[in-house]
């Protein structure tokens, strides 16, 4: 019933069995799922495959199968479905397992192994995004992909360079260029809508650096922290990072530079290549692990899910299982580390200047389902005064980005895309917020492909916007 | 039960239903049925011929047109999240799932009526109705997933049935497309309801009389005060008197629901945790709604009710947020078995209220004697109680005894006068159990029926009636 080579194919599977298990096979997910949503193909949602896992374990479907490979490829691994399951299952732990035995049963498409490629060498990622920094510094990517017929062939080229184009720094539409007066003549310029909600100090008077208020912020009194610097977003968002560390900066943490960090190896855990993931990974703990700091910072949901799992993907390694599960545990989500535990502005967040704007926020899946934050992000945003943040309908669900879903799968990912920019269009905002970069680019290049001007960019670029502004940064 | 493999669909066949649904939408590979072998009852697996996801009333004619044609046996699915096999097909038969139908079709608050496709989910009927101040009232467990389609199968029910009344009390018309194709209009809005009551007749008949393409239901106001309220007992028996007591004091609470503590366990070490205390052996949840005054006063004198019946701590949800967790908590029950047994069997049966504290020892007895965990999860005040037992299937042993306990509790519930089901419908678990409660009159009134719609014998075959006397395979 069972065959060798299957059995030594599905054996990252097998050593998941116990978490097949709590799946009692209620369907609860089922409506969480980007994809079974949008097909209605039960192999397409979160049971339907556990269940084809499950028949792997079993024995009675091979790794090999065309149907395990499609339907567990076309899981955007968003984990939508875990916060709605009341069985508890890790589903984003299976999935890795189930691409793990995929990824061993049969050649990588080229595409996928080019780009896992680049990104496990330190100095291929430093070429390839030097050249992508050339393309998009002739300032034609954004056209050249308008031009390009939407059809199959030209697709990947004509996404990819509207990805490229929306990773470009642009300036934020504010109402007022530097007032602090806000537009309804109040005097404190403290709170609009949201923020007032949000229960802000008043803003304007409190907190400007020559006062008693900019002490509380001290540089190094809430800790030592490493920026986690990424490929791509040191690559292309080279802004954000160093927003990050401003902020970071003036919320009174110490910013340790450490150098010789390499990619996460979530693009590698994603596509199942597990044995570069954890080489990755070994690395990185080595690294960042001796780099005594009490927190590593992380502005990108999915790099961020990733390092706070590292202590599960280096379980096996007896050498490194320890400190990888500390270096997990000293890992925080940027807008984590702001926010602190009381998810107050004003007492753990410090408030700049108004930033007179519309914003609408969208959940990166890997900030709100994988590593559950929700209200940070939020929290952020809110403790700007004047910026106005909208709601976005349905904005925990998948914008399609999934790193290179779109492109590997444009049809349905071009669809779940369409969805989340007709979705950020109708909240009538100038701007959407998101903590991934990823999906910085994926929305960003829906909407520049829409022919709109909505800006995507990084929550902590609008806090850094405001702080900039506030005078935060004009130190003696 | 053993399950017959599929006879593959020939291709001419296979051809002829993709040219009417695309080729996406019908399901032949082996592999890929695998994930339709069973709904939210793993006990039972059976894999289908083929499954068919038309996306309109027009197409599922013409697919009914051509399965009839041939002969072939259909088997309707919704969300696949009902818990008595009803939407299982063996291997001759083709599963025609609704899944892709999910559009809202008209929705009328002036009338308070909604018209839908079958697929749609329950819970985003009341999503679309709230801006209108309006709702749909049955809520079973399952309809954050479950679809209209299969509420009407099974003619469902709901914690708030007991005040409001189960499905059938707001259905008020239907299309319906039977095996051979044909389109059949019942009821619906300005028709003259004379006549024979069809829709009464077809709403519960479990995907045995057709399949109900488009559904009008009837809208409630939402009430403009809920109170709920929690009390915790030490002892099952308690809180079942409790019950009585409310009941016998004249009260019409809108939900009286029991849980019991190894089901607190499980909800309380999943994502619904609502704080039910785990040490307690059963929570009650009482909940009142209607016109603002009076509320108080029902809730003190269900609270007396409660302290006398032995209730060690009764509280009352002080914010809407506290309300919903219970609900949730309560709701999502049967899914969070699943963190304490990879299995279970869940019953349906329905006592008489003043028999509820008797035949919950008599279950608990069965359980110690058969060594098995029953976590009863129930609508106390319908005395619809859903004992779910619980249990591993790689232990052949241990199915065994749950089939034994499962068929003593059967007959404890009839000799209480009560009966077999509730609301999860008969399908493949219970007909085995129907002449328990139907005469032979009565069953071949229901097969005469069956057959005015289906007078071959070829929707949902082999559910709901047990086999006549005279044909061959009588036993099941």
């Amino acid at each position: 019933m069972k065959p060798q080579h299957d059995t030594a194919l599905a054996a990252a599977l097998w050593a998941q069995e116990d978490k097949l298990k709590p799946c009692v096979h209620c369907g609860f997910c089922l409506p969480a799922c980007p994809t079974y949503t949008r097909l209605g193909d039960e192999n397409d949602s979160p049971r339907g495959r556990l269940y084809l896992m499950g028949a792997v374990v079993e024995g009675r479907l091979s790794p090999d199968s065309d149907a395990f490979q499609t339907h567990i490829d076309r899981c955007l691994g968003c984990r939508a479905c875990e916060p709605v399951c009341p069985s508890g299952v890790e589903y984003g732990v299976l999935l890795e397992a189930a691409r793990e035995s995929i990824f061993r049963a049969r050649k990588t498409p080229a595409m996928v192994g080019m780009l896992l490629a680049v990104f496990s060498s330190r100095r291929w990622t430093s070429w390839s995004m030097r050249l992508a920094r050339v393309v998009r510094g002739l300032g034609m990517a954004g056209r050249a992909a308008r031009l390009m017929p939407a059809n199959r062939f030209f697709h990947p080229i004509r996404f990819g360079l509207a990805m490229l184009d929306a990773s470009r720094e642009r300036q934020f539409p504010v109402a007022s260029p530097s007032g602090f007066a806000a537009p309804d003549g109040s005097a404190d310029g403290s709170a609009g809508d949201g923020s007032s909600e949000a229960g802000l100090p008043d803003a304007g008077s409190s907190d400007d650096p020559s006062s008693d208020g900019a002490a509380r912020w001290r540089e190094g009194s809430r800790g030592r922290v490493a920026i986690l610097r990424g490929c791509v977003q040191a690559g292309l968002f080279a802004r954000v990072n160093d927003a990050t560390e401003r902020v970071l900066r003036a919320n009174g943490y110490e910013v340790v530079e450490v150098s010789g960090q390499g990619c996460c190896g979530a693009l590698h855990t994603h596509a199942g290549d597990a044995a570069e993931a954890r080489e990755l990974a070994r690395a990185n703990v080595q690294i960042l692990g001796s780099a005594q700091v009490d927190f590593i910072a992380v502005n990108a949901a999915g790099c961020g899910a990733a390092l706070k799992e590292y202590g599960h993907l280096l379980e096996a390694d007896e050498e490194y299982k320890q400190t990888a599960a500390d270096l997990a545990a000293s890992t925080r989500d940027i807008s984590e580390l702001l926010t602190g535990d009381t998810l107050q502005a004003g007492d753990s967040l410090r408030v700049g200047a108004p930033l007179p704007a519309r914003v609408t926020y969208d959940a990166a899946c890997h900030l709100c389902h994988a590593q559950g934050l929700r209200e940070e992000p939020r929290v952020l945003l809110e403790a700007i005064p004047e910026l106005v943040v909208l709601p976005l309908q349905d904005e925990e669900e998948c914008c399609g980005g999934a790193g290179i879903y779109g492109v590997t799968h444009a049809e349905l990912g071009g669809q779940i895309g369409a969805d989340k920019v007709s979705a950020v269009l109708a909240t009538g905002a100038e701007i959407v917020a998101t903590g991934n970069p990823g999906c910085m680019m994926q929305i960003g290049a829906g909407l520049l492909l829409e022919g709109s001007d909505v800006i995507a960019c990084h929550p902590v670029e609008l806090l850094d916007e405001s702080y900039r502004r506030a005078g935060f940064y004009d130190g003696p | 039960m053993e399950n017959i493999l599929p006879e593959p669909l020939t291709k001419e066949l296979g051809d002829r239903l993709r040219g009417v649904v695309g080729d996406s939408w019908v399901i032949v590979d082996a592999d890929r049925l695998l994930a339709y072998e069973s709904d939210g009852l793993t006990a039972y697996r059976r894999t289908p011929r083929a499954v068919v996801l038309p996306r309109t009333t027009d197409e599922v004619s013409r697919v009914l047109s051509i399965l009839s044609q041939e002969g072939v046996p259909v088997v309707p699915r919704g969300a696949g999240t009902g818990l008595s096999g009803g939407a299982l097909a063996d291997g001759d038969a083709v599963v025609v799932g609704t899944a892709r139908m999910t559009d809202m079709l008209a929705l009328d608050p002036a009338n308070r009526l909604a018209r839908v496709q079958p697929g749609m989910i329950n819970v985003d009927l009341t999503k679309a109705a709230e801006p209108f101040g309006l709702y749909y009232a049955p809520d079973p467990s399952s309809q954050s997933a479950c679809t209209l389609g299969g509420n009407i199968a099974e003619n469902s029910g709901g914690p708030h049935c007991l005040k409001y009344g189960v499905t059938s009390r707001y259905v008020t018309g239907l299309t319906v497309v039977t095996y051979d194709g044909k389109i059949v209009e019942m009821g619906g809005f300005g028709r003259e309801s004379g006549g024979y009551d069809l829709l009464g007749v077809f709403v519960g008949s479990e995907g045995c009389f057709g399949i109900a393409t488009e559904i009008e239901v009837r809208l409630l106001p939402k009430p403009e005060g809920v109170r709920t309220l929690l009390a915790i007992f030490d002892r099952l028996g308690d809180a079942g008197s409790a019950v009585t007591e409310i009941m016998a004091e004249g009260l019409l609470p809108a939900a009286l629901e029991i849980i019991d503590g190894p089901t607190i366990r499980a909800v309380e070490a999943s994502v619904f945790a609502a704080g039910f205390p785990t040490d307690a052996e059963a929570a009650l949840v009482v909940e009142f709604d209607g016109i603002e005054a009076g509320l108080e006063a029902d809730v003190e004198r269900a609270v007396a009710r409660c302290r006398e019946a032995g209730a060690r701590e009764v509280r009352t949800a002080d914010s809407e947020e506290e309300r919903l967790a219970l609900w949730q908590g309560r709701k999502k029950a049967f899914g969070a078995m699943g963190q304490i047994a990879s299995d279970l069997l869940v019953q349906d049966a329905t006592v008489p209220r003043s028999q509820l504290t008797d035949v919950l020892e008599r279950i608990s007895e069965i359980g110690v004697r058969h060594d098995l965990t029953i976590a009863n999860v129930f609508h106390a005040g319908d005395g619809n109680l859903h004992p779910n037992l619980l249990f591993d299937r790689s232990d052949p042993e241990e199915v065994a005894r749950v089939e034994r306990a499962s068929t003593e509790i059967m007959a404890v519930c009839v000799e209480a006068g009560g009966t077999i089901t509730g609301e999860h419908g008969v399908g493949l678990d219970k007909r085995r159990y129907m002449s328990l409660v139907h005469g032979p009159d009565e069953l071949d009134a229901m097969r005469r029926i069956k057959a005015v719609f289906d007078p071959l014998g070829r929707m949902n075959p082999g559910k709901v009636l047990p086999d006549a006397p005279d044909s061959a395979g009588a036993a099941t």
